[in-house]
């Protein structure tokens, strides 16, 4: 029997972000997986009617709110304070939620104040000898653990992206809204905006149905004995421009891009991808001029379909962990490409 | 009249990156094969947090640089030797056999426990530094929950860039979803910093540095404190490697046209 | 020369050493127990620092302080006696030395080069084989001699050991170690040697660090050392001529495989005939299995990664192997001249210690014990001539350390095994009764040879492949690996029946796999090349192009008209380019300069 708090916050245009579908989804999976228990939505953001609405159908037995100026922006103090007081008003005993960046800074710190421990990046809840179970990777998704707790409040973030985003129609729902005290100690922190990294152009999209990895091999002298990075750089970012596919990068080629080298200006350590980068989410990845072992491979991971093309046909980064493995010169092939999606 | 700030370092070690890892079952749960024998590293955002708090502290006079370190203390003793050349600090040693598998909620009461046991601790001036993650459990908690227990509210994680502005407010970079970075204004100290990447590449070897770190750390590897940290609590149902090999159709000397062609109608599809 | 950066840093302290490897290590350990007394006695002070213990640090090249060495089967009597109470189970990998034996291993694919004698030899021990000590086309020898024995001594992985070693210097807070910190160059000074400077950095030019006494201990390639014997030359009549590549791999053995730690297999014959291997068997049923590739191995494709895949896949060996993962790989240049290579042990402000000091014993093939001796050795001089308040002079040094050496055991057995291996310049059968005289009579018998530096050694494809590849094949062979930027030997050995390896992806992997697996090979970015062809015009003329063919991570390979190329994030620094360039530039050196630089392997298992 657990009593399920699912909490979720709006974006800055009210709506709530994809992951929180998706969390809806692991959270009514996990109600309906144990008997007994239920189902509490909690909802933070300055306005929330609207995102209240959106979700009234999936089945929560109450709706509870913050909302207010205050809880407009993603702030430690005040998202904290509001997690806190809708946890405990709910008296839960597992709180799911979406592992967003807003949720990623303060869980923790709800969890502590509440006298509970926390999981990140979950990636799956299951039920295990009929208690919760998790699904999470250690040591940068290179080994993957099943594990369960005893102690609750047991706070249990997901990772965006391992389950499906509910749906369901729009209704009115009914929240019981919660005053959380906002003293000033709490505004110390503002924020004033957002930026994009000087990348000469959106090359991070979290959404793109294609992930494209460019390794060293780009910088490094080709046949002729010269570097190309400028036609390196061309080629990629035409590519990208293109086929609308996210830019991950190796370490070995952001660094050089902090140091000095010939090097593609627009990479940054956003870019880098594998263990110490991101594992990002795509249902296709393409990487090109990649070679390492396990270390790197991790920057793939969660790639469904993966295709790569390089000069070593016995490249343990690609023999075993992509689908199909091009033994080509990537200038050729993407010159080629390219050409290719103009015509089309 | 600056007094400069107190910047206090959480950080645990990890793997040599490029080491090949696989899990056992030890004594007291999932262990790493080998662990004692795999070459280790400062993890590698707390690292960058260092060195942000090392340039910090040097633009800032009257700074002080903490290094307080979970990690068993023979393997601690090696990452000196490579860490101890790249900024000034102090140690702070907790010896302890932490690896990935220990909960963050009992590492991060031993490493606030340390931080509260500061000599000459003033939190008006305290910045609580440490990585977003570690490159071991990588659940980005731990500091948030030390953080804490410090009482501090003013808290960020994936902070690429922390900028002192001339009224000694903090401009504050984090990262956030789409590739963004999230733009704050912070008042002041105390605050906690879960750094990314930062701005700042890894320091050369200053061996003068190193001469006069040395002196400090020996003392303080050898007063290391043996704390526990396990994880209450947590049973681990299994820990394995992912076994999907994929069966890699190899597409050798086919012409940079037909490639092209065949990866245009796979991304087409 | 470049100009002097203004902002060049300088430090002084009272020992620096250069390169933390055995040597090294047996000087630290001996001098820290002087420096900080456990028996709480008064510290020896520092000159440079008055008020303080004596400043001692040392530098090491590669990225942490057990990578890139290699194990070893040691009789360790030189590091037990440092450590009296020496406990192996405290060393990870470190077995006592259990069953001994040494191999002579047939050639199942008849592809190596066996002269008339040998073919006849093992024509007769096929024949017998029902009657001889014969498993597996090996032939167990039915004792293993006294000179090559190591009973009571121990397998250790050099990696760990200094691994330890290094810890329980640093416990003492006497000394300090610095990986990752390559040295440059020594500091000449009038007569002698002031310090050393580290190599420059991205953003900061190298220190000068300045020391009244330096003691290099950075191996046979190592950049210091060999600018001392620039500056001084060596003593006459010797000469750095013997050199092998030793190439390894540690191996997760099979489950079932029940070989007991200890284990020591010393094989001969196979892959070729001049090449010897190795294999010992560690705890927790792992195993190191390698190859010496010597410089009088005639062949100019001498690639030490293709020869020892056929060696561990010998019946005798893959037996144990076949299933096994490969946990670690690495290579190191040995000097093999031994006793005949030494240089000039210490100087005004200077000493040398360890195999770059010409300690290696080349009869018993031991070298980390004798290493690690001569540290201790020049530790009890440099203590004797702090206790006496005396500068560190050549007199001095000579009176308190080389003297010290020459009375030690080390120099007599050094003196018996000086000529055990000249046989082998005159073929393998006169090599191997070489060795035997010597090690029977105790070096007062020997099989004479001819020394030549190894670039007067190398044969050309067509004189070592004579009767067996016609020049015409050769040619195009050459022509065809030109054009396709591949190393002449997998196409030439496997033309003359070695044959193709059947990878497996854990054992049997790529040479680049084995580089990513097994070395974990590193470059920081941002620094010149540490290989250096210094005339690459004079490479055009170059009819052998061995640097290609003996590159432990292929780092040299062929770029366009065959013409050399270094790629540094494949080098594993085992300095073998150095002694296999076969071109002479107008100032008499080889064509190819090996420079200090960081990085390399990155593992600690070997």
């Amino acid at each position: 029997m657990e009593k399920i708090l699912l909490l979720l916050h709006t974006n800055e245009d009210g709506a709530l972000p994809k992951a929180a579908l998706e969390a809806v989804t692991a959270a009514k999976r996990l109600v309906e997986a144990l008997p007994g228990s239920s189902l509490t939505l909690g909802l933070v953001g300055s306005e929330i009617q609207e995102a209240a609405n959106a979700v009234a159908n999936c089945g929560a037995a109450r709706i509870l709110g913050v909302a207010g100026e205050a809880f407009a922006t993603a702030r430690y103090a005040t998202d904290a304070a509001a997690a806190e007081a809708i946890a405990r008003a709910a008296q839960a005993s597992l709180i799911m939620a979406p592992g967003t960046s807003r949720w990623s800074r303060v869980l923790a710190g709800v969890a502590q104040r509440l006298g509970g421990k926390v999981d990140t990046h979950v990636v799956s809840v299951a039920v295990e000898n009929g208690a919760p179970a998790i699904r999470r990777w250690y040591y940068r998704q290179r080994m993957e653990a099943l594990t369960s707790r005893t102690d609750r409040p047991w706070v249990i973030a997901l990772d965006a992206g391992a389950q499906p985003a509910w749906t369901g129609d729009s209704a009115p729902a009914s929240v019981e809204m919660l005053t959380v005290e906002t003293p000033e100690a709490m505004s110390r922190t503002t924020v004033t905006g957002f930026q994009a990294p000087e990348t000469g152009g959106q090359t991070i999209r979290p959404d793109a149905a294609l992930l494209f990895v460019a390794g060293a091999g780009w910088t490094k002298k080709q046949p002729d004995g010269d570097v190309h990075a400028s036609e390196a750089a061309d080629l990629i970012l035409g590519f990208l421009r293109q086929t609308k596919a996210s830019l991950g990068s190796t370490k070995s080629l952001v660094d050089l891009s902090g140091e000095g080298q010939a090097v593609l200006p627009f990479l940054t350590h956003l870019h880098q991808v594998g263990q110490t980068g991101a594992t990002p989410r795509h249902p296709k990845g393409l990487a090109t001029c990649c070679h390492g072992e396990e270390p790197h491979v991790v920057g793939w991971r969660f790639i469904n379909e993966r295709r790569a093309v390089n000069l070593d046909a016995n490249c343990g980064w690609a023999r075993g962990k992509a689908d199909v493995l091009y033994v080509a010169d990537a200038f050729e092939v993407i010159r080629a490409i390219r050409a290719l999606l103009n015509e089309g | 009249m600056s007094t400069g700030y107190q910047i206090v370092v959480l950080s645990g070690l990890a793997p040599d990156p490029l080491q090949t890892l696989e899990p056992v079952t030890g004594a007291s749960g999932p262990a790493l094969k080998n662990e004692m024998m795999l070459p280790a590293v400062l993890d590698p955002w707390a690292s960058h947090a260092l060195y942000e708090a090392a340039h910090l502290a040097g633009k800032a006079p009257g700074s002080k640089v903490w290094l307080v370190s979970l990690a068993p203390k023979a393997k601690l003793q090696q990452v000196m030797m490579t860490i101890a050349q790249k900024a000034p600090f102090e140690l702070v040693a907790l010896d302890c056999p932490a690896g990935g598998f220990t909960d963050s909620a009992e590492a991060a009461a031993a490493l606030a426990s340390a931080v509260e046991a500061l000599p000459g601790l003033d939190r008006s001036r305290l910045l609580v530094f440490g990585g977003w993650e570690s490159a071991t459990r990588g659940a980005g908690a731990t500091l948030q929950m030390a953080g804490e227990q410090l009482g501090i509210m003013d808290q960020f994680q994936g902070v690429d860039l922390l900028e002192f502005q001339a009224d000694g407010s903090m401009r504050v970079l984090e990262r956030v979803e789409g590739g963004r970075q999230q733009v704050s204004l912070c008042a002041g100290p105390p605050a906690l910093f879960g750094w990314a990447t930062g701005t700042l590449p890894e320091p050369p070897n200053q061996p003068q540095l190193g001469m006069a770190n040395m002196r400090a750390i020996m003392p303080a590897l050898q007063k290391a404190k043996p704390v526990q940290v396990g994880a209450a609590g947590v049973t681990y149902h299994s820990v394995s490697l992912p076994r999907q090999q994929r069966e890699t159709r190899i597409a050798k000397d086919m012409p940079p046209a037909e490639i092209a062609r065949e990866i245009v109608d796979w991304i087409k599809g | 020369m470049s100009t002097e950066p203004a902002d060049r840093p300088s430090m002084d302290v009272d020992v620096v050493c250069v390169g933390f490897g055995p040597a090294t290590g047996g000087f630290l350990t001996t001098l820290a127990r002087r420096v900080a007394p456990e028996d709480g006695g008064a510290p020896l002070e520092s000159r440079v620092m008055p008020g303080l213990p004596l400043q001692v640090i040392c530098y090491e090249r590669a990225d942490d302080i057990g990578f890139g060495v290699s194990g070893v089967v040691t009789r360790a009597r030189g590091i037990r006696a440092s450590f009296p109470a020496l406990d192996p189970a405290e060393i990870p990998m470190a077995a006592p030395v259990g069953e001994e034996k040494v191999l002579y291993l047939l050639d199942p694919h008849g592809a190596s080069r066996r002269s008339a004698a040998l073919a006849s030899a093992d024509k007769l021990i096929r024949a017998a084989r029902a009657v001889l000590p014969y498993e597996h086309m090996a032939l167990e020898l039915p004792f293993t001699p006294e000179f090559l024995h190591k009973r009571g001594g121990l397998v250790l992985s050099i990696g760990q050991f200094n691994q330890w070693v290094g810890q329980q210097l640093m416990m003492t807070g006497a000394v300090q170690v610095w990986p990752a910190s390559p040295v440059a160059e020594p500091l000449f000074e009038e007569t002698g040697v002031a310090g050393v400077r580290l190599a420059d950095q991205p953003s900061l030019p190298g220190m000068d660090v300045r020391a009244a006494l330096t003691v290099v201990g950075d191996g046979p390639v190592g950049g210091v050392g060999r600018k001392l014997d620039e500056k001084f030359g060596l003593p006459e009549g010797n000469a750095r001529h013997e050199w092998a590549v030793g190439m390894k791999m540690v191996v997760e053995l099979p489950e079932g495989v029940d070989l007991k730690p200890g284990t020591v297999l010393h094989t001969l014959g196979y892959p070729e005939p001049e090449i010897f291997g190795f294999f010992y068997v560690h705890p927790d049923n792992v195993a190191s299995v390698g190859i010496f590739v010597p410089s009088w191995l005639e062949s100019p494709v001498r690639t030490a990664y293709r020869y020892l895949q056929h060696y561990i896949q010998h019946p005798y060996l893959w037996r144990y192997l076949k299933g096994g993962k490969l946990r670690s790989w690495g290579a190191k240049s040995i000097e093999e001249s031994g006793r005949r290579g030494e240089p000039r042990l210490a100087g005004n402000g200077y000493a040398r210690i360890g195999e770059g000091s010409g300690s290696t014993n080349v009869l018993t093939g031991s070298g980390v014990d004798e290493a690690w001796t001569t540290g201790v050795l020049l530790a009890e001089g440099v203590i004797e001539i702090l206790e006496r308040g005396e500068p560190f002079t050549a007199g001095n040094l000579e009176r308190a350390y080389v003297a010290r050496r020459r009375a030690s055991r080390l120099e007599q057995e050094s003196r018996q095994a000086e000529k055990a291996r000249d046989g082998f310049h005159r073929g393998f059968v006169r090599g191997l009764a070489g060795m035997a005289l010597a090690g029977l009579t105790g070096g007062r018998m020997w099989m004479p040879g001819k020394h030549l530096p190894p670039q007067a050694r190398f044969k050309t494809a067509e004189e070592f492949f004579a009767g067996r590849i016609s020049r015409e094949e050769i040619q195009k062979i050459r022509q065809d690996c030109a054009r396709r930027g591949k190393p002449l030997h997998d196409a030439l050995m496997e033309r003359v029946g070695w044959p193709p390896i059947p990878y497996d992806g854990q054992l049997l992997v790529s040479h680049q796999d084995a580089l990513l697996m097994g070395g974990k090979v590193q470059a920081p970015s941002g620094l010149p090349d540490h290989v250096v062809f210094l005339y690459p015009n004079l490479c055009e003329t170059c009819g052998t192009r061995v640097c290609v063919e003996i590159c432990s991570g292929e780092a040299i390979h062929p770029g366009e008209a065959g013409m050399p190329v270094f790629d540094r994030e494949k080098c594993v620094h085992c300095g073998a380019c150095l002694w296999n360039c076969s071109v002479e530039t107008p100032e008499g050196t080889t064509n190819i300069d090996f420079r200090p630089g960081p990085g390399g392997l990155h593992s600690a298992e070997n």
